[in-house]
Formats: C-alpha cells, sequence, structure tokens
C-alpha cells in the first residue's frame, strides 16, 4: 500500500564518477522499511557488501530522511546518515548518525526522500539540490576553506534558504572522525561519515525547496503535536526564555533535570557575560526544525565564534575547566569547541582522545617533544589549537589522531591501547566509538547496571543509552533530589516501577539489583534492551529526536508513567497508515535484526559482544561489578528472544523468513554463513 | 523656489491631516472606517499577530502550523503566511507577520476584489476569497513596495494567491509558538496597525 503522506516519493541517486544523476521510487523500499535508519540499512545491504572499504568510490553515503520529515511533526528536523563507517575500528563496518538542524525539511521540499551518493568526483565538488533538479558543481574554491565560510560562500550563490551539509578540513583529510556539520553547530559525528564525504571529492551539499510535504491526516497531526507539546514544554516567562511560565513545570527531556537551551553553557565566565546585558554577549534557546523544546543555546558576543553548540560539542574541552578553574566555563572552552566545528572534527571524539592523551603523558608515554603538543598544559587554547589544527591538517601526532582514538592507541600498543579501553568499552573488531555512561554516573565512577552493558556489547557504535532507558533513571534520580553522579540505586527503584511497566512491560524491570543490595539483578536485562532496541530503530526510521522520544519518563506527573504510543500515532496521522504500538514493535525488530545481518555480514560474531576485561575488573560505586558470565547468560537471552543463532549471535533463516527479510537469507547464504541454514 | 516650499507645505499638511484622522480613530473609537484621500475606504482589522523576535528561537513551527492548517496538509514553508528571516550565522531570526494594514496596499490593487475585508468572522482581517482571486498576484507585487518578502503568497499548485486571515479569530502560529513570540493583540475598535503607519519591516 502506498502511504497517501509522508513522502514526497522520489530517491535521488548521483553517481560522482561518471557524474549521472538519477532518480528511483521510495516506495521500492517503504512503508516496508519506515525511512530514515531502516531505509538506510536496506539501501546499505542492496549495495554495501563487505568488500567495499569506507574510503572506496563504491561505498555509499546515504542521507535518509523519515516519513515525518518537512512537516508540523514534533523534533522533524532530524535525518540519518549511514553508510560504511570508517570510524568503526578495527574493521570498517554499517553505522548511522543522526543530525538535527534545518537540512531534513529543505529536502524534502526539494523533492527527495532520500540522497544516494556513489564514486568519487575527479575534482572537488559540490551538490546543488534544488526543487526536483541536482547538479555537480565546481567547488575548486571551497576547497580547503572552514564549515563556516564554506557556507557563506554557498549562500551567497544560492540565497540565506538554502541548507548545507559541508566538511571541513577534517573530512577533506580523509579523517575517520571527521563530522558532516550543518548550519553552526548540528554535524553527523559518529561513524565518521566527513572522512566518507571528503574521500569523494564532495565539499558540500546544498539544498532548496520550495515543494511540499503532503500530509495525510492534517488535523490528527494538528491535534497530536499540540499534546506533545503540552507534554515537553511551556512558553517561557518573559522575564527568562529559559523558565517556563508554569512555575514548577519541567521540561521533560532527559527526565526533567533539564530543560530548555539547557546543555550549551556551564557556569564560569561564559554564562556571566551573557547574562550580562551590557557586555554584548548573549545566549538564547535555539530550536531545531519543528522541536518545541529549543534544548540548544545559540551563544554570541563580540570576541567568540558565533552559534549553536550542544551537549557533547559544547564539552568537548572540559579540561580547561581544570586549567583555570577560576573561570570555569570560560570562552576557550567555547572557543576549542567552535574550532572543532570549523575543521569538522567529531566533538565526541575528542571528548576521549583529550583525556587519553592526558594519560598517556602523565604515564610518560609520549613526550612534548615527540608529539609537538604543550602536553603540559592540557586545558589552555595554545593545546586545543594546536591539536585540532593537527588532527585536521593530519600533522605530525594528528596524522595518527585523525585515525580515530582507538586506532591510534592501537598503533602505539602496550600500556597507551591499555589505557584507552577505558574510553572505549567494546572489545572485539567491531569497537571504535567512545565510553557513553556504560554506568549510571559514567565510568569509572557510578553504579553498575546490567541493561546498559548489554546494551553495549551489542550496539555497532557507542549505544545511544543517555537517551530513553537512561533518561528514566535520570528521571527517578531527579525526584529525589539526585543526579545521575550521585543516585543510589536502590533509592530510585520506587519511582521508576510504574514508568517501566508503561515502557518494558513490568514493574520488575525497575530493579536491577538483588534484595542483598551486592549483586546486580541480570533477569530483566535481554528483555528490557530488546525493547530498547525496538524504540530507537522506530524512533529513528521515523526519524523524531532522541532527546524527546521515546517518551518514557514523565517528570510533571505522580506515577511518571511515559506513552511510547507517541511515535506510531504521529506516523498514523503524516502517513495516513494505521500503525498500533505492538506492531510498531515488531517493525522495530525486523529492522533490528535487519541492522545484525549487515553486521554479520561485515564478520561480526558473538564474539565481537563484548567489553574490554577492564569493565569486569573495576567495582563500581555501589561495591558490585559487572560478571562476564552473567553478561553472557544474558546475550544468550536476547539471542534467544531476537531469534538469532545463540552460540553465533547470526540471525537465522527461520527469523528473517517470519520477519520477510528473504533477501537477507540468501545474501548470508551466499556468504557461507552456516547458521543461517537452520 | 518658492513653489517647491509651497508644494512641501501642502504635502505636510496632508501626512498631518492623515495622521491627525489616525488620532480621532483610534482615540475617538467611533469611528471603524479609516478614508483616505483617494476615497478608499477599509475598516481597521480587529487583530494582529505581533512579533517579539528576541525571544524566537527559530523552530519554524509557525510556519508548518500555518502551511498544515491552511493548505490542506501540504507541509512546506513556502506556503506558510508568516515568514521566518533567519540569519542562521548571526543568530538572527525575524518572524514576518501580516500587519493587516490599515490601508491594505494588496487590497487596493486587487483588481477582481477577491481581496475583502473578513467582517463575517468579526476579525476584520484582510482575506482572499479563494473562490475569486484569479492567480494576477498584483497583491504580491503591492505588498512587496513595502514589506518584504511580500506577505501574499502564491500559491503556484493551486494558481491562487495565500495570505494571513488570522485563521478565523483563533491563530494556529500563534497557539502552537512554543517560546511565545507571537501575541495576537485585539482590540473591538479596530487597530491602526501595518501601511501607512510602518511603511517597511
Amino acid at each position: 500500500m502506498t502511504p497517501k503522506g509522508g513522502w514526497v516519493g522520489k530517491i535521488l541517486r548521483v553517481d560522482l564518477t561518471t557524474g549521472k544523476v538519477s532518480v528511483t521510487s521510495t516506495f521500492d523500499y517503504v512503508p516496508k522499511f519506515l525511512g530514515g535508519r531502516g531505509l538506510g540499512a536496506k539501501i546499505c545491504w542492496d549495495e554495501v557488501p563487505p568488500e567495499v572499504g569506507a574510503f572506496d568510490p563504491e561505498n555509499r553515503l546515504i542521507l535518509a530522511t523519515g516519513p515525518l520529515q518537512g512537516t508540523l511533526a514534533p523534533t522533524s528536523g532530524r535525518f540519518t546518515v549511514l553508510g560504511k563507517a570508517p570510524q568503526t575500528a578495527p574493521t570498517e563496518s554499517f553505522c548511522r548518525s543522526g543530525v538535527g538542524g534545518h537540512f531534513a525539511p529543505e529536502l524534502k521540499w526539494a523533492g527527495f526522500d532520500a540522497l544516494i551518493i556513489q564514486g568519487k568526483a575527479p575534482k572537488p565538488v559540490y551538490l546543488w539540490i534544488s526543487d526536483q533538479r541536482a547538479e555537480i558543481l565546481d567547488a575548486t574554491r571551497l576547497w580547503g576553506l572552514d564549515t563556516y565560510q564554506a557556507q557563506q560562500m554557498i549562500w551567497k550563490l544560492h540565497g540565506w534558504k538554502t541548507r548545507v551539509m559541508v566538511i571541513g578540513r577534517a573530512g577533506e583529510n580523509r579523517s575517520r572522525i571527521a563530522c558532516i556539520l550543518t548550519d553552526t553547530g548540528d554535524a553527523s559525528g559518529q561513524g565518521g561519515f566527513g572522512g566518507v564525504m571528503g574521500s569523494k571529492n564532495l565539499k558540500a551539499i546544498a539544498v532548496r525547496g520550495t515543494g511540499s510535504v503532503p500530509v495525510a491526516r492534517p488535523k490528527a497531526l494538528m491535534e497530536i503535536t499540540h499534546h506533545i507539546h503540552k507534554l515537553f514544554a511551556r512558553k517561557p516567562s518573559h522575564s527568562d526564555p529559559y523558565q517556563p511560565e508554569e512555575k514548577n513545570f519541567k521540561y521533560n527531556i532527559w527526565g526533567g533535570g533539564y530543560g530548555r537551551g539547557s546543555l550549551s553553557l556551564l557556569p564560569g565566565e561564559l554564562l556571566d557575560l551573557c547574562q550580562d546585558p551590557s557586555s554584548g554577549y548573549s545566549q538564547i534557546p535555539d530550536g531545531c526544525f519543528a522541536c518545541p523544546v529549543s534544548c540548544r543555546s545559540r551563544v554570541k558576543g563580540p570576541d567568540i565564534t558565533p552559534g549553536v553548540a550542544f551537549c557533547a560539542q559544547s564539552y568537548m574541552y572540559l579540561e580547561s575547566m581544570v586549567h583555570q578553574p577560576e573561570k570555569g566555563y570560560s570562552k576557550i572552552t567555547w572557543q576549542a569547541a567552535k574550532l572543532g566545528d570549523l575543521l569538522g572534527i567529531n566533538a565526541y571524539e575528542l571528548m576521549a582522545i583529550v583525556p587519553w592523551l592526558s594519560d598517556c603523558y602523565r604515564e610518560k608515554l609520549i613526550t612534548e617533544e615527540e608529539t609537538g603538543l604543550p602536553l603540559n598544559e592540557i586545558g589552555s587554547w595554545n593545546f586545543a589549537s594546536k591539536l585540532l589544527h593537527k588532527i585536521a591538517n593530519r600533522e605530525g601526532l594528528g596524522d595518527l589522531l585523525a585515525e580515530g582514538g582507538q586506532r591510534a592507541a592501537a598503533k602505539l600498543g602496550g600500556k597507551a591501547e591499555k589505557l584507552s579501553f577505558m574510553y572505549y568499552p567494546r572489545a572485539g573488531n567491531f569497537g571504535g566509538y567512545r565510553e557513553h555512561w556504560v554506568y549510571l554516573g559514567g565510568f569509572p565512577t557510578g553504579y553498575a547496571i546490567p541493561s546498559l552493558a548489554l546494551m553495549w556489547v551489542l550496539d555497532n557504535r557507542d549505544a545511544l543509552v543517555s537517551h530513553s532507558y537512561i533518561a528514566m533513571l535520570w528521571g527517578a534520580a531527579f525526584t529525589i533530589g539526585q543526579n545521575a553522579l550521585t543516585a543510589v540505586p536502590e533509592k530510585i527503584f520506587p519511582a521508576l516501577k510504574t514508568a517501566m511497566k508503561v515502557a518494558y512491560g513490568s514493574e520488575e524491570a525497575a530493579e536491577f539489583l538483588h534484595a542483598d543490595g551486592k549483586n546486580l539483578n541480570w533477569k530483566w536485562a535481554a528483555p528490557v534492551v530488546k525493547r530498547y532496541h525496538e524504540h530507537s530503530l522506530l524512533k529513528d526510521s521515523y526519524i523524531l529526536c532522541d532527546v524527546l522520544f521515546p517518551y518514557l519518563f514523565n517528570a510533571n506527573s505522580a506515577d511518571h508513567a511515559g506513552d511510547p504510543s507517541l511515535e506510531s500515532r504521529i506516523y498514523s496521522a503524516v502517513t495516513g497508515i494505521e500503525m498500533s504500538l505492538e506492531e510498531s514493535y515488531g517493525q522495530g525488530e525486523m529492522l533490528c535484526t535487519l541492522e545484525r545481518a549487515l553486521a554479520v555480514r561485515d564478520g561480526r560474531t558473538r564474539k565481537d559482544d563484548i567489553l574490554h576485561d577492564l569493565y569486569f575488573e573495576k567495582e563500581d560505586a555501589g561495591g558490585r561489578k559487572y560478571i562476564r558470565e552473567d553478561l553472557e547468560r544474558a546475550k544468550s537471552e536476547y539471542y534467544r528472544l531476537m531469534g538469532w543463532d545463540v552460540n553465533s549471535g547470526i540471525p537465522t533463516a527461520a527469523i528473517l523468513e517470519r520477519l520477510g527479510l528473504k533477501e537477507v537469507t540468501a545474501g548470508l547464504q551466499k556468504r557461507g554463513l552456516p547458521e543461517v541454514k537452520s | 523656489m518658492t513653489k517647491d516650499i509651497d508644494r512641501r507645505t501642502v504635502l505636510k499638511g496632508f501626512t498631518l491631516g492623515a495622521f491627525a484622522l489616525g488620532s480621532v480613530v483610534s482615540l475617538g473609537s467611533l469611528l471603524e472606517i479609516i478614508t483616505f484621500p483617494n476615497g478608499q475606504k477599509a475598516a481597521l482589522a480587529r487583530g494582529v499577530i505581533l512579533a517579539d523576535k528576541s525571544l524566537c528561537s527559530g523552530c519554524r513551527i509557525c510556519e508548518m502550523v500555518c502551511a498544515n492548517f491552511n493548505s490542506a496538509g501540504r507541509n512546506s514553508d513556502s506556503l506558510s503566511l508568516l515568514l521566518l528571516e533567519k540569519d542562521y550565522l548571526r543568530g538572527d531570526y525575524q518572524p514576518k507577520v501580516c500587519h493587516q494594514c490599515a490601508d491594505p496596499p494588496c487590497l487596493k490593487a486587487c483588481p477582481v476584489t477577491a481581496l475583502q475585508i473578513d467582517r463575517q468572522r468579526g476579525t476584520y482581517a484582510r482575506v482572499i476569497d479563494e473562490r475569486a482571486c484569479i492567480g494576477c498576484q498584483k497583491c504580491v507585487d503591492a505588498c512587496q513596495r513595502y514589506f518584504r518578502p511580500s506577505r501574499p503568497r502564491f500559491d503556484p499548485e493551486k494558481h491562487r494567491t495565500v495570505k494571513c486571515h488570522l485563521c478565523f479569530g483563533d491563530p494556529q502560529c500563534v497557539k502552537f509558538c512554543p517560546l511565545g513570540v507571537l501575541r495576537l493583540e485585539r482590540s473591538e475598535k479596530g487597530l491602526l496597525v501595518g501601511y501607512p503607519i510602518i511603511q517597511e519591516d
């Protein structure tokens, strides 16, 4: 059945080698593969076999929107970049990366649901897409420019309404940790797709559209949108754009402890300046397309780089706060983050590289002389600017670091590699992604939580655990006046019960410790993680924002129950396709298995789903440990629940058949993966 | 020289006259009709959307809800009846709303009187009767002389021009704006706003 709304119907394919531009129908893929992450995974399955390396011309750079992009649906500004990721280490493999901002709606309005870029241009080019047309244009004069300058040039040529995805120096030099940036701070970071763009000699993708996206049930969309606005946000009080007019209202993101514009500046020099109206500095909430919350802030001032920065990006250089504690979050912290954006380096990866370098220097494994970096002043502007420029230009040690922290550490070997395990938790052949709440409260502090460990071993990048599941834990911590760093697990169970029942089907899932308080309770890890994967796949396929969805914890109600049905209701309103919650979970399961099959085809098996020894040796803040046998048992149960072979972690023929993925069975069998035959 | 001064004095007189008339309208509340030297009469709008750009987060919900509501679910910024002008780099975001002008240039320019004043709904908004519009875009040109971009917008698919009609008295952009940037100013006496009080924005 062809959806009545949500899609504009065309996928644009650009072959940079031949300069050929062609169009295929979106309905070859949807509604079966939903859109976004699911759509991209299917394209990758069809077109990017394991033999294709991330920087090979034959790799595909896929920019996929979902059915909701370009409509009123809340947080519909996001889209997904997919392909074979250079960052996954040591084996390059399929990965995805979400981007916010305002690019996705423009692509839809220009008449395309997705963009597949293949081949390699003979010289630097950029892609200009406008109203059903696409042109490959010369970018010789854009090559080498920073991300802001390149966008300004393109705006001059094509008008300010044009939205641009652009790479900086890092991407041009095929860094494995290069991001693709749009506007002043929205970027596709994880995966290193900036380097893929650079390897194709593609500097930028510029889009402008004047078309429209049809919505099947406009009235229903307005109703659900209004409902969601009310759940997540309030209009601000007039004196302060950050305060809700309703005094005790909590913006419902990340469990309610955060709110509008809340993750940009920390207390310190720069925030003080912004709050002083006479200083010339200011910060105002800044929203991605159609977002009612506006969790980011845009910051400007006479001597700083203006723009938005959010979360990991704005916290990329917190070492500066240790270096100059009296200044707190200073102009240096901000400028370092913006320099990363200008050069197009993934801030999230830098958050591992900088402390790891610091550890190596402390252990006398690297010296200032051999690296050419002022390592004794980590936290200074001098260090940040030298490090970032070296990485972007691939000079000296920067050449190694541009390969990503995990690859650099492996090259150095020995103790330096051991030190890196703290930042790169997943062992096996499919790691390469920085630690991200393996524990509640972060590693090495905080509390071990079985589901988080299981999420981490199974993902094909960093598990997005700071959203959805962990947001519930944070929310529960906030309700008892604590936060992620201070909350004691036993204390937050009561606040979690109803919310856990709604989200994961049982109140018991809240209790991740045994009653004795000494051991972790792994009983619910596998079912919780299965549901978590379904939630993630659905959210990334409709494409809604990680910060708001899935909505599992209501900070403003007594029982804190969320509502996981919001996503499917938006989907139904926009596309006109009825989608019950149960049905949608089935779709999530199917897409999760498809992603697994992609990793399996690249060589991933059960033994790659493992954490480094370090994570089984250290005790958490409550004196408990992750125990290897427990994790292995939970993995077996998870594979069983998903219908994958328990010994190998490979989807079986039976489950692929049931999920309607016959072509995947054939593809895996062709590669002699015996488990599939069963 | 004297002739010049004379002309200027006369012009000044006209302007003062217009202002005086304006004051009468707003203060006296006896008249709902403003009359201009050319004989055109236009009832003042009883509602207008005002925007405080200092709070704007640039999320564009206003544009989307407008397009979704007013064009039967065709979601697009090019069909939205208010526009968000954004300088992304310097972070300057300006919602451009229809002023429901006291002396609407669009209304005067319409050759088929498709542009009318909505008395029926009581908003007295300047609206386009879709059945009468011939898509000549003269209103677009007229508005554009003062306000850029033009507030009436041409819908190429339907070959009609569309403009802000205050959503029959309940503007959806105001209702949905998450930051309270937009608000609806109402007055039963009529509001002396837009052209000719302001002649650009």
